[in-house]
């Protein structure tokens, strides 16, 4: 998952709450090993090394393409899975290196999801092409613990899996779970809000680590897959809360991706949202 | 021959090499995508490496890389 | 710093958008457990792999092997391996060359005749089976455990051998320290019995001599940048037995003339103690890949050696690759290596004239070219290599007439590895 997890239970039974920890880890390693591009023995893997030929993949992949799918539909296509192509020739290393005219031209016609052919479970993808579920593998991992937690235990829960979380239902005593939203500026010191949720998922678009400084301005690490450029003004860091972490992260990603109209396609979703 | 401290530490400055040649240099987790790639190992071929390692025991009088099992034939 | 709390507040009214995307997430939420932990199963690889080595002259192997391996869904590996070596031709028998024919009687009792001036050869026929079993199991995210067992039996020649490792990974995986250790025993049971070192040969034990290999490893690995891995791994061996080659001789030569009169058996030492340092690398270029390798070797025998190793490795396509190579490699000989003895003279504690504990330098250029072939699934791969191998071949010491022979002429090999691989 590249960041810390932590699992958090409102319960007394320190014994019950290290077995659900245990019940985390085991998922979210997982999924990780299931869906992580870095690893040469799942099926991520054999999609990308395909070169050009159909792939038949299980139910959980499957559902999770679909979901990608309909993400693509409903952003007109810059939300993409096929855009980490493009990471070949972007280094967000917070130098001002950027790839140049004819770098991007070779790279984008490897990039677009309606170049795959998707259809009853089976994938066929031109060689080149690389699919990477980065984009909602976590929130999706962090759906998938609080479910199987749920199920194993009557305590309140909130599974955290590095800022992307689900908040279980309301705690004794009728309590909330209390979350901060980070100032990107001071990461990890500073807060800028602070939010009381039970039952819902937040996912925070935008990170402060991964960019490039370029004629001054600052360019995230979000691509425009249509462009090759990073998505132009967007906003440094994007947060909303959401029925489920998956809808939380997506919608988020979604924002972000407006660039500039982020704050108002978030207000039409009418969704709570904090944008920095 | 016996194993000295001076063995020891040219064998502890030899281990700390990588350390040292890095610093405190890191990769990201992004930055993993060469380093994933199948042929990114010591060993990408594990057959035709035994197989050396087998040809060169039988001629020549070194032995040892990378794994502690050996010979296991009559040609040293 | 505000203080918000959105439960309190009435539900705004869900957007279009927000209706498929909740629709699409429970889809995806509620794909069964079961469905979701089967994984992408267990995976079967096949290996098979033959050898063809020729050496000038000299001796000639096949060796066909097969591997199986299996990666289960959990992480576990289980791999066995069954291997056949054939070896037949000739190898030096240590003995000098002479102004004459000379005739010789190999162990089994065959009689050659040896040209004049012609390094002596006896020839030998033997074959050997292998069989070898890994089992590899992670724990948890950060450690590595494997176990290897090796069999093998040959005319001669009998080995039992276990292994073990443990990696851990440190630094989310960008450091890795590696430890293991190994014993084997082996026994040598020498055609027509075990001759006395540094005899005539005529008294021999029978019975089997044992042999005994511990040894120990400590590496580590370290990944220096997006491109680059590098380690360093340092061996141990320590040998006990019989570590002598029961069929080489000595050339007891004429102090004048240095023509060769009488023979006596090669001799050494019953211990070993062997180092080696490995230092690895492999760089990614923008598309190729570099992999060097430098070995620093020495044994209690005062072998020394150096060895460089090059590959090059240029993938054409996802299912094609061309990798050349080089090796270069340089020993010291043994301290009681000697091309042969003096008549008349005192004989020495330990004594071999076998020129793989003699000053060696050997050479080796190879390709490797791995390919699909459609629609036969799996991979296949050939690789061919010359290597040379060059000795001292005018030592300081010869005498007489062996100062106008190549007591060590340079042999000429060419080997060639055909492998096929398939998953499933």
């Amino acid at each position: 998952m590249a960041s810390p997890c932590t699992v958090l239970v409102d319960g007394d039974d320190p014994e019950e709450a290290m077995a659900l920890v245990e019940i985390a880890a085991e998922e979210a390693w997982r999924i990780e090993r299931k869906f992580s591009r870095y690893r040469s023995d799942n099926p991520i893997y054999e999609i990308n090394h395909a070169a050009g030929r159909p792939v038949e993949v299980d139910a959980e992949t499957a559902q999770l393409i679909a979901y990608a799918t309909t993400c693509w539909e409903l952003s007109d296509g810059l939300f993409d899975i096929t855009s980490g192509a493009l990471r070949r020739i972007w280094t967000f290393d917070g130098g001002t290196k950027v790839p140049t005219r004819q770098a991007i031209d070779e790279c984008l016609p490897l990039v677009g999801w309606e170049r795959v052919s998707w259809v009853d479970s089976t994938l066929t993808m031109p060689a080149k092409m690389e699919i990477d579920l980065g984009g909602i593998g976590k929130e999706y991992a962090v759906d998938r613990t609080a479910g199987l937690i749920a199920a194993q235990t009557a305590c309140s829960c909130l599974v955290n899996f590095g800022g992307d979380l689900y908040a279980g239902a309301v705690r004794r005593g009728a309590r909330t779970w209390t979350t901060g939203i980070d100032d990107p500026d001071r990461t990890g010191h500073a807060a800028l809000y602070r939010l009381e949720i039970a039952r819902a998922g937040l996912a925070t678009s935008g990170d402060a680590r991964r960019f490039v400084t370029w004629r001054g301005r600052r360019l995230g690490h979000i691509l425009n897959p249509k462009t090759g450029w990073p998505v132009e003004d967007a906003p440094r860091s994007v947060t909303v809360v959401a029925p489920t972490c998956l809808e939380a992260g997506t919608l988020s990603t979604l924002a972000t991706l407006q660039g500039a109209g982020a704050r108002a396609f978030l207000e039409q979703q009418g969704v709570a949202h904090w944008i920095v | 021959m016996k194993v000295s401290a001076k063995w020891w530490l040219r064998a502890g400055v030899v281990l700390a090499f990588p350390g040292v040649l890095a610093g405190c240099a890191t990769v990201k987790p992004w930055d993993r995508d060469l380093l994933a790639e199948g042929r990114m190992r010591f060993n990408p071929c594990p057959m035709l490496h035994s197989i050396d390692e087998h040809i060169y025991f039988s001629k020549e009088a070194s032995m040892g890389g990378q794994d502690a099992a050996g010979g296991g034939c009559g040609c040293n | 710093m505000q203080l918000e709390t959105p439960d309190d507040t009435p539900a705004p009214p869900q957007s279009a958008l927000r209706e498929r995307l909740g629709t699409a997430a429970l889809a995806l939420l509620l794909v069964p457990g079961a469905a979701a932990a089967a994984d992408s199963g267990a995976k079967t690889q096949i290996d098979y792999t033959t050898l063809l080595y020729g050496e000038q002259g000299r001796a000639q192997v096949v060796e066909p092997i097969l591997r199986a391996t299996r990666l289960f869904s959990d992480g576990q590996l289980l791999s066995l391996q069954l291997g056949f070596d054939s070896i037949t031709g000739a190898s030096p028998s240590g003995a000098l060359p002479s102004g004459r024919v000379q005739t010789q009687t190999s162990p089994s009792g065959h009689v050659t005749t040896v040209p004049a001036g012609e390094i002596p050869t006896t020839s030998f026929v033997d074959r050997r089976t292998g069989l070898d079993g890994e089992w590899q199991k992670p724990f948890g995210q950060r450690f590595t455990s494997t176990i290897g067992v090796h069999a093998s039996t040959e005319k001669d020649y009998d080995s039992l051998g276990v292994n073990g490792k443990l990696s851990v990974d440190l630094m989310q995986h960008l450091f890795t320290v590696t430890v293991g250790a190994g014993y084997s025993d082996d026994s040598v049971s020498p055609v027509g019995g075990t001759p006395a070192g540094l005899s005539d040969g005529t008294v021999v034990t029978h019975g089997a001599n044992a042999k005994r290999v511990s040894s120990a490893l400590l590496g580590v690995s370290r990944v220096l940048s997006r491109r680059w891995l590098v380690g360093v791994d340092v061996t141990r061996f320590e040998e006990n037995g019989y570590l002598t080659e029961p069929y080489k001789v000595l050339s007891l030569v004429d102090q004048v003339t240095g023509s060769p009169l009488d023979q006596v058996t090669d001799k050494r030492p019953s211990t070993r103690s062997r180092t080696s340092v490995l230092f690895s690398s492999v760089y990614h270029l923008t598309d190729d890949v570099v992999y060097g390798t430098y070995r620093y070797y020495t044994d209690s025998w005062k072998v020394r050696s150096n060895t460089l190793d090059f590959s090059y490795r240029h993938d054409l396509d996802e299912n094609r690759y061309f990798e050349p190579h080089v090796r270069l490699y340089k020993q010291t000989a043994a301290d009681f290596f000697t091309v042969g003895l003096v008549v008349g003279q005192p004989l020495p504690e330990f004594a071999t004239s076998d020129y793989r504990l003699g000053p060696l330098t050997t050479f080796t250029l190879g390709a490797t070219y791995a390919f699909h072939f459609d629609p036969v699934p799996g991979q296949l791969k050939l690789r061919v290599d010359y290597i040379r191998q060059q000795g001292d071949g005018s030592p300081a010491n010869a005498v007489g007439v062996q100062r106008n022979f190549d007591l060590a002429p340079t042999v000429n090999t060419v080997s060639a590895v055909v492998g096929y691989s398939f998953k499933f």
